[in-house]
């Protein structure tokens, strides 16, 4: 599967796939959609991205965040190096070599276990609103007005999701240990 | 009340990060919360001795009439503040008995837990709510039993106590729903307004037999006592605290609560007096047989549960009386009995009544606390626990029934008590104090504080009993008898009665006891044959043949193939509805929907030969790809189905993980071994005839159920409400996210555990050698 064109193609297209699995979870309550649905969708995009890119590329490039950092050195004033972490972080994507000698880095690795767990605690969290203001447990509550694109807001929105992030985590977590030898 | 409990659920829970932070001063933050919660229990004090109980209610599920009612009157207020009294002395004690201990911030969360739970328990006055704190209370007892977790006796005896409680447990929560089903109210003061008598209702019996299991597995009545010995695993604080002073007094918390709704009943009274006079006996009996203290003290728990008990049976006035005066001073001696064994523990290293002596030079506080709590275990007089036993000789006397077996109940374990107090108190620590005993360590104050402190307000409370515990003690033994006339008044000396000759008689008896003692403890092997048919063989010969059967059972069923285990599950399935199907139900007029056939359109038929031709190139594939790609084809099939037929949430998920599963069985393809026939031929025919079993079952269910649609008013009303009360216009999102979230909350935590299991076998290496 591992082909050039693949590999390209599904670089370019798995961002596309998670803004429309977003959008499919945002429309769910008027139209077809849903959290479930757009929790599949936003998985299957990235096990083509594994199928294309191999296991270790994916984590690489959606699952971990690299924070450089270095020590301010004497001459170097607040603002200046507050601005050289901060350019230094946002053009990594562009930098192929190593980080440098003074460059430390932190490796923030987001591992789908904690997606799934995420996505329980915020499915519980929104049945906990009713809960705190002295209703059942899972009364809904909405915000009144509208928004384009996402409709209006409630907690039955947070609770899909919710369910949006522990399908991805769920089939991530499958295909991570799976594809993994 | 509530913001209390949930203070106390939340340091409970923050115990070990408390540690972490603190590390050895974890202890003043923990002791603090119990003595900060009873003085706020102190200042409801005033309301509830003027006959107003403390009423808060908070919603919970009020369509299930489940709510966090809270209901403070003389009783839950009597046991909350022994709770909260106990509950401070008892951490203090455990930073020290636990000191070098690790896991002490864990400790922390299970005592904390368990006193919070306690502390609902007695509070509550929703069922639900008071049977949810029963069961976290079994729970952090069973995590605190098995403390020391690599000790297997430990672990056993963590368990037994767990499923004991547990199944008592499960008959509390049959006997609530009986009751209120039977009655209508779900709260025991809405119970005891109520004017219609229940006891005329067909429920009442059940209901209490339910009650009666449930409280007598916890407070460790006969047949259920034995998992209290073996409790004795846990910690000696635990001990002190959960098994002695409070958990194994929430059966008599409730039997107490409950006993004027039941109180009339005959079988009630003979049980309660019945099987209480026989643990009484039979504790007495068996803590004489034992030489370890903790075990000696477990027993005679349970012979003084047995006593309470009694006294709720007999019901009179007196009997109330006796009940809550001795349930305090058996609190104060034994929790002080407890810690003072725990002590000696610590700094000796045996607990072995033939070992132990003269420990009164090396250890005088302890001493002191022991010899004052068993002279009022022994009912010495300017002591609480003789004023208890007056009571409880008079109360004897005085029951209209069963009086022999009563007063022989009393009296008998009265000598043996006295027996075993002086044992501890004078044999451990005053005689032979010219042979020093070794000891490693002196005791430090945390360690001889706390019982020195119970047992110096055991002498308080029993020279001055008018003045500071009897209001409470009245209002507690009115909330037992329903009525505002039992009055209350304790007297250390009552002139010379029947009952005073009765006591001495005791006293003496119990020395002559004390003397033959040793003669008893050579002779009481010979009773292990009877042992052996005990209650606790009994369970462990039930709990091995259970595991046994079980394992049995499964490796029968449950062999490794997966093919057999899709096999069973249809089969057993199918069989089930064809029962239903042959005898249950109308049949179904297959001429009458012939014409239906006509209806069919083109591209239905297209999509049916896909399938069928799939299908059957499936049989014949000798490639697993083949197969894949084949099954993914039936699959999206069935979600072009779902368009057609006007589903398309359904067809998508279904597109969705059919595409799922194809590229996962691509991903595992090289990972498998070679494709190879291995089952017979002929087998395959059984396969066939399976799935073809199993689809004409499911097909014909489909059409009966087509022909005796169920007129639901459901379907309008979510057509309908989805809009106006939900913001949606796709009713299946909006069932699936707010009419029904509850359900879906409970399939995505399925989903989060099936991933986990998952992850679990995959990392699982069985080549290796590991085991799950």
């Amino acid at each position: 599967m591992r082909t050039l064109i693949f590999a390209t193609a599904i670089r370019m297209l798995t961002p596309v796939f998670l803004a429309f699995s977003i959008y499919i979870l945002f429309r769910g309550h008027n139209h077809p959609g849903g959290g479930f649905i757009g929790g599949l969708i936003g998985s299957i995009a990235f096990v083509f991205h594994i199928l294309g890119l191999g296991t270790r590329q994916t984590a690489k490039s959606y699952f971990s965040i690299t924070f450089y950092k270095y020590d301010r050195k004497p001459h170097h004033g607040t603002i200046r190096h507050a601005l050289r972490l901060l350019r230094k972080n946002l053009d990594r994507r562009k930098q192929k070599e190593k980080p440098k000698s003074i460059w430390n880095y932190y490796l923030l690795r987001l591992r789908p276990t904690y997606l799934m767990a995420v996505g329980l605690l915020v499915a519980v969290a929104s049945g906990m609103v009713g809960l705190v203001l002295g209703k059942p447990f899972m009364t809904a509550y909405w915000v009144e007005g509208k928004i384009p694109v996402i409709g209006s807001l409630g907690t039955p929105l947070m609770f899909d999701a919710g369910v949006y992030l522990l399908v991805l985590g769920m089939v991530l977590k499958m295909v991570f240990t799976i594809s993994k030898d | 009340m509530l913001i209390a409990l949930t203070t106390c659920f939340l340091i409970a829970f923050s115990a070990p990060w408390l540690y972490k932070w603190l590390g050895k001063h974890v202890v003043i933050p923990m002791a603090l919360l119990p003595f900060g919660v009873m003085a706020y229990l102190s200042t409801l004090l005033p309301d509830v001795l003027h006959h107003v109980p403390v009423v808060q209610t908070h919603t919970w599920v009020p369509s299930l009439g489940i709510n966090l009612d809270f209901r403070l009157d003389g009783l839950s207020l009597l046991f909350a503040l022994l709770i909260t009294f106990f509950g401070g002395l008892i951490m203090i004690y455990a930073a020290a008995y636990l000191k070098d201990n690790p896991l002490l911030g864990r400790f922390y969360l299970f005592l904390t837990l368990f006193m919070a739970a306690m502390l609902g328990l007695v509070t509550a006055d929703n069922f639900f709510s008071l049977f949810l704190f029963w069961e976290i209370t079994s729970i952090s007892s069973y995590l605190l039993i098995g403390f020391d977790n690599k000790n297997k006796t430990a672990r056993t005896s963590a368990w037994q106590a767990l499923l004991v409680t547990g199944m008592g447990g499960l008959a509390l929560m049959g006997a609530f729903i009986l009751i209120s089903i039977g009655t209508g109210s779900y709260t025991f003061s809405e119970l005891l307004r109520q004017e219609s008598d229940f006891s005329q209702h067909a429920f009442f019996a059940p209901a209490l037999l339910l009650i009666l299991l449930g409280c007598f597995t916890k407070s460790a009545q006969f047949p259920f006592h034995f998992w209290l010995p073996n409790a004795m695993a846990a910690p000696t604080p635990v001990s002190a605290y959960l098994h002695s002073a409070t958990m194994v007094k929430a059966g008599i918390y409730l039997l107490a609560r409950l006993s004027p709704v039941f109180s009339g009943s005959e079988v009630w009274q003979l049980t309660l007096a019945g099987v209480g006079a026989a643990t009484a006996l039979l504790g007495a009996f068996l803590a004489l047989q034992h030489t370890d203290m903790k075990a000696i003290l477990a027993y005679t728990t349970i012979s003084a549960l047995g006593q309470m008990v009694a006294m709720l049976g007999i019901g009179t006035p007196a009997a109330l009386k006796a009940m809550v005066v001795y349930l305090l001073a058996h609190a104060l001696y034994k929790g002080t009995l407890f810690l003072v064994a725990g002590t000696i523990d610590h700094s000796t290293g045996s607990r072995n009544l033939n070992k132990l002596h003269g420990l009164a030079k090396s250890m005088p506080a302890v001493a002191i606390a022991a010899t004052l709590a068993t002279l009022s275990m022994a009912g010495i007089v300017p002591f609480l626990g003789f004023i208890g036993k007056e009571l409880l000789y008079e109360a004897a006397l005085e029951s209209s029934f069963l009086v022999p077996l009563l007063f022989a109940a009393t009296f008998l374990s009265g000598v043996a008590y006295v027996a075993v107090a002086i044992a501890l108190g004078y044999k451990v620590f005053w005689k032979n104090t010219k042979k020093q005993m070794p000891i490693t360590h002196a005791p430090t104050p945390k360690l001889y504080g706390p019982p020195l402190i119970l047992g110096i307000i055991g002498v308080i409370l029993g020279l001055a009993p008018n003045l500071l515990i009897t209001p409470v003690l009245e209002r507690a033994a009115q909330s037992i008898s329903g009525s505002l006339h039992t009055e209350l008044e304790l007297h250390i000396w009552h002139g010379f009665t029947k009952v005073l000759a009765l006591s001495i008689l005791t006293l003496l008896l119990g020395l002559l006891l004390y003397l033959i003692h040793d003669r008893i403890l050579r002779h009481s092997s010979k009773l292990k044959g009877i042992y052996a048919l005990g209650p606790d063989s009994l369970y462990r010969r039930l709990f091995q043949g259970f595991l046994h059967q079980a394992k049995l059972f499964t490796s029968a069923i449950q062999d490794g193939n997966l093919r057999r285990y899709v096999i069973y599950i249809i089969l057993f399935f199918s069989g089930l509805m064809l029962y239903v199907l042959w005898f249950k139900t109308p049949h179904v007029l297959f001429s009458s929907r012939l014409h239906l056939l006509q209806l069919i359109s083109f591209h239905e038929v297209v999509l049916f030969v896909l399938v069928a031709a799939a299908l059957l190139y499936l049989l014949g594939t000798r490639s697993r790809l083949t197969s894949i790609v084949v099954m993914g084809l039936v699959g999206y099939s069935a979600a072009l189905i779902y368009i057609l037929f006007g589903a398309p949430d359904v067809a998508a998920t279904q597109l969705l993980i059919e595409t799922l599963t194809v590229v996962i069985f691509v991903l595992l393809l090289h990972k498998l071994p070679a494709f190879i026939y291995l089952s017979h031929q002929f087998k395959k025919y059984n396969y066939i005839a399976i799935a073809l079993l199993f689809g004409a079952v499911m097909t014909y269910t489909m059409l009966l159920v087509q022909d005796h649609a169920v007129a639901s008013e459901l379907k309008d009303y979510y057509g309908k409400a989805s809009l106006a009360e939900a913001h949606g216009r796709n009713i299946v999102n909006v069932i699936l996210v707010d009419f029904r979230g509850l359900d879906t909350l409970g399939e995505i935590t399925v989903l989060a555990v099936a991933a986990l299991g998952i992850f679990a076998l995959m990392r699982l290496h069985p080549e290796k050698g590991e085991k799950p």
